[in-house]
């Protein structure tokens, strides 16, 4: 499916969308840029522990309306300016989560559990006195304790990229997993976009590496560099002066960043040709 | 060969570290994770280190590289997926942690959230992330890449990673983890007291005590004499220029 038909059948207003990829690696750009073309808003906006550009380039759209997350930022390169300028400016709900949050809370979304119990000691830092919409204290039934517990995550949609999958969705990751597993097993539907479509063939030898389940996916897009400006495991390295200049832009005119390389481009492959055939080069991982 | 401020700051960090012990760090890492290895290369053959969000488990660092979840860090002894990492962090495994913040006050405790009051913020920060494992951790180890007045507070405006709290109730809270045990500066090191402040342990080469003092924004006691910091060896030094031969994090501190 392409990437436009797959955010048009799927990707609802008002949605809780769950974005994968950690850091500046395995963010589901392409997927992520055919919402801002579409402009749908997003309701609530959910992050693996750590969102990059993902989460900063649809909130410095002005689609989302609410985001959880537990870090939101660009690592050695410095501080998301849309998340920053968002919540400094009131423009955005967060529901504010760390690491604990995401996890335990992926684990309840798939798992069916009603709620989590938390380790102890997470009660000692703040989250949780700021965010009670989704962390609440109740008594543990077999000590009599009390005990920090968490609401589930289940997003009504999730963006997930993996290096590999055959057409029906049986995905394999060539590096690392991050959350991304947990949060298409903790989502109603999942768009799984890959580098590139493998065959039935070659899934059936390498069964035991699929991490993703075709039962759980419900369109594969095929987006080579599709995770550009950041990485894809073994694949390509992040672009970091891409990068750097996304965050100059967000700074000195981020409309002429959206329409450079987000609206006027009408597909990703437009997208690519942008960057450039040369760039992409370079980024390639030897493997 | 010079020392650079990075690598005075590893081999701090490396010295600290005990053979067959547990270690972990998350984002903005690559010096604790140059250091973990300087260990491994030298005292602590036997230590392990897992690089936060990748799952890394022992990565060789060929190339050393800044983002915790680069893909050229799975050149390791295993790469666990991301809640097998936090079930690690929530088992008693894990000896030393490594944090960090946008501030850090004299109990240790570190701010990752915002400057100012939580609901209007003068700065917001990218979020807590790993912060509040901090509590079940064996001991943790802050590393900071600046040392100023914003940095090193008073009181965090918020509590991501708890610390010693206030120090007065630390201890009725019953805590799973041992705090705070080292500060690394590009300044200084600083240990805690017995009242479960920071206290200056020892000051950089070239660096003078009133330097630290003017640039910590809490009072300090220094004791009458403050050692400088240990240098590191002839050894350590081709260790590190030979672990990261680009300067990619020996190079990252001003």
């Amino acid at each position: 499916m392409s990437a436009g038909d797959a955010v048009e059948r799927f990707v609802k207003p008002g949605c809780m969308l769950g974005i994968g990829g950690m850091h500046m690696h395995n963010n589901p750009m392409a997927l992520i840029r055919e919402v801002v073309r579409k402009g749908t808003r997003i309701g609530t906006l959910v992050t693996s522990p750590s969102a990059n550009i993902n989460a900063d380039l649809l909130i410095g759209a002005g689609l989302v309306d609410e985001i959880y997350c537990s870090y939101v930022g660009f690592e050695h390169l410095g501080l998301a300016p849309n998340f920053r300028m968002a919540v400094e400016q009131k423009k955005i709900r967060v529901r504010e989560g760390d690491e604990a949050a995401v996890v335990y809370g992926l684990r309840a979304g798939m798992s069916s559990l009603p709620f989590i119990p938390l380790p102890i000691g997470l009660e000692l830092a703040q989250t949780s006195k700021v965010n009670t919409l989704d962390f609440k204290t109740t008594t543990d039934p077999f000590t009599g304790d009390s005990v920090l517990c968490l609401r589930p995550i289940k997003p009504n949609v999730s963006f997930i990229h993996c290096q590999k999958a055959d057409a029906h969705g049986n995905g394999i990751f060539e590096g690392s997993k991050f959350t991304d597993v947990d949060m298409a097993k903790a989502s109603d539907k999942v768009i799984l976009q890959v580098e590139e479509i493998v065959s039935d063939d070659y899934i059936e030898k390498n069964a035991s590496r699929v991490a993703i389940p075709a039962m759980l996916v419900d369109a594969v897009v095929q987006a080579p560099f599709g995770c550009h400006p950041t990485s894809s495991h073994s694949y390509y390295t992040y672009d970091e002066p891409h990068l750097l200049e996304y965050l100059k832009a967000c700074k000195e005119g981020f409309d002429a960043y959206l329409q450079k390389y987000v609206k006027r481009p009408r597909s990703h492959e437009e997208y690519l040709k942008v960057v450039g055939e040369h760039t992409l080069a370079n980024l390639k991982e030897e493997r | 060969m010079q020392p650079t401020v990075a690598d005075i700051m590893a081999v701090a960090m490396s010295h600290h570290m005990k053979n067959g012990e547990v270690a972990i760090m998350g984002a903005y890492s690559a010096i604790p994770m140059m250091a973990c290895r300087l260990a491994q290369l030298t005292h602590a053959p036997d230590l392990t280190f897992i690089a936060g969000g990748s799952g890394a488990v022992n990565p060789k660092l060929r190339p050393m590289v800044q983002s915790s979840c680069d893909w050229k860090l799975l050149t390791a002894e295993s790469v666990l997926p991301l809640s097998d990492v936090i079930d690690l962090e929530a088992r008693p495994e894990i000896d030393v942690f490594f944090a960090g913040g946008l501030q850090v006050d004299k109990f240790g405790n570190c701010n990752l959230v915002c400057v100012g009051d939580y609901a209007n913020p003068k700065l917001r920060g990218p979020g807590s992330v790993g912060l509040p494992f901090l509590s079940r951790a064996g001991r943790f180890v802050i590393y900071t890449n600046a040392h100023n007045k914003r940095l090193f507070v008073e009181k965090v405006d918020f509590l991501s990673g708890p610390g010693f709290l206030d120090g007065v109730s630390y201890a009725k809270k019953k805590p799973i983890g041992n705090g705070p045990s080292l500060v690394v500066t590009p300044l200084c090191t600083f240990g805690f007291g017995r009242d479960r402040t920071m206290e200056l342990r020892t000051v950089h080469p070239g660096v003078t005590v009133q330097q630290v003092i003017e640039n910590t924004g809490f009072q300090l006691k220094p004791p009458l004499t403050v050692p400088e910091t240990t240098l590191p060896t002839g050894e350590e030094l081709e260790l590190l220029a030979k672990i990261d031969p680009k300067g990619v994090a020996r190079n990252s501190v001003r």
